[in-house]
């Protein structure tokens, strides 16, 4: 079953995230991280960059995928990732709102890109703490009128974007570096 | 920080991934998902019928490369990557970057993942305060 587009623009219920020091060490020791404001018991105790993805990935897509309009499928890849973030990192104590939305599906190859919005604000202020940028990739479940005649994309290829002519040209151009690299 | 422009490398991060970092890394960030530790699910769906490591997990280790090269992630003011080939467990990557543009206190730069084949895992842009 394909997503249903009309679902494009809409956004749902905003959820909260409290940031933990404990959780900013977990994380960050996951990572192999060696800053040791990450790991610090004073006021310097920062996240790093990517410690949004303990708010924004599976919680971020929880009320999506609960929606049983929207039609989501559970053979997906995740495609890309964007994070744009606000005037400082995140610390211990934050009280984060963040509100999903859908910004947008399209289908390429067979496949559908759904991509979703966070958008999470400092709940005392107002003030963007980091917005981000998902795209889920939905394998096999375009509507037929956008599939391509690619076996191999509609059997559901490991990559969504493996089909991804743009890919291809950059590929191609890197390879080609590669080799005026080595020759050089 | 030295002197930055157009074509200075970041630093490179090489790293193993393998069910300690997949359990730790899930357990961390909240993504569950068994595709990323369980063999028999990951037999049943995965795209190369075993586990691989999250996609999240090489983002935040390009990301290493952006706060070591800034100084830390007060100056990262965006980071953008595209999963463009699955990372095998059991497997070690490799992590790099290097500047594209610095223009008005702001720092563009490429970042890579590839595996240990040589082929692209992940790739991206990050822009630095500089």
């Amino acid at each position: 079953m394909a997503l249903n587009r009309d679902r494009v623009g809409t956004t749902y219920p905003p959820y909260l995230y409290e940031v933990s020091r404990e959780k900013i060490r977990e994380y960050a020791t996951a990572l192999g991280e060696t800053d040791p404001r990450y790991f610090s018991d004073g006021d310097d105790c920062v996240a790093p960059p990517t410690f949004a993805a303990c708010f924004t990935i599976v919680k971020g897509s929880q009320a999506l995928f609960a929606d049983p309009g929207l039609g989501t499928h559970p053979s997906l890849v995740h495609g890309s990732q964007r994070y744009r973030f606000g005037d400082r990192p995140l610390r211990p104590g934050d009280r984060l709102e963040c509100t999903p939305r859908v910004a947008d599906i399209s289908a390429r190859g067979g496949s559908e890109f759904l991509s979703v919005e966070v958008d999470c604000r400092f709940h005392d202020s107002g003030e963007l703490a980091v917005l981000s940028e998902a795209t889920i990739v939905f394998l096999g479940s375009a509507p037929p009128a956008a599939a391509s005649g690619d076996p191999a994309t509609r059997a559901g290829r490991p990559d969504g974007h493996a089909d991804d002519a743009d890919d291809a040209d950059e590929e191609a151009a890197a390879a080609a570096v590669r080799k005026q690299e080595g020759a050089a | 920080m030295t002197q930055i422009g157009v074509g200075t490398p970041l630093p490179v991060v090489e790293q193993a991934c393998n069910l300690t970092t997949a359990v730790m890394y899930a357990g961390a960030s909240g993504d569950m998902n068994p595709l990323h530790y369980d063999q028999d699910f990951a037999a049943a769906v995965s795209p190369t019928g075993g586990i691989i490591a999250h996609g999240m997990f090489s983002m935040g280790l390009a990301s290493r490369l952006l706060t070591a090269f800034a100084g830390g992630p007060d100056q990262v003011l965006e980071v953008q990557v595209r999963f463009t080939r699955p990372w095998p467990l059991g497997t070690t990557a490799t992590f790099g970057g290097k500047v594209t543009s610095v223009d008005e206190g702001v720092a563009t730069v490429s970042l890579w993942g590839d595996n240990a084949s040589g082929e692209r895992i992940l790739r991206g842009t990050g822009r630095i305060a500089v």
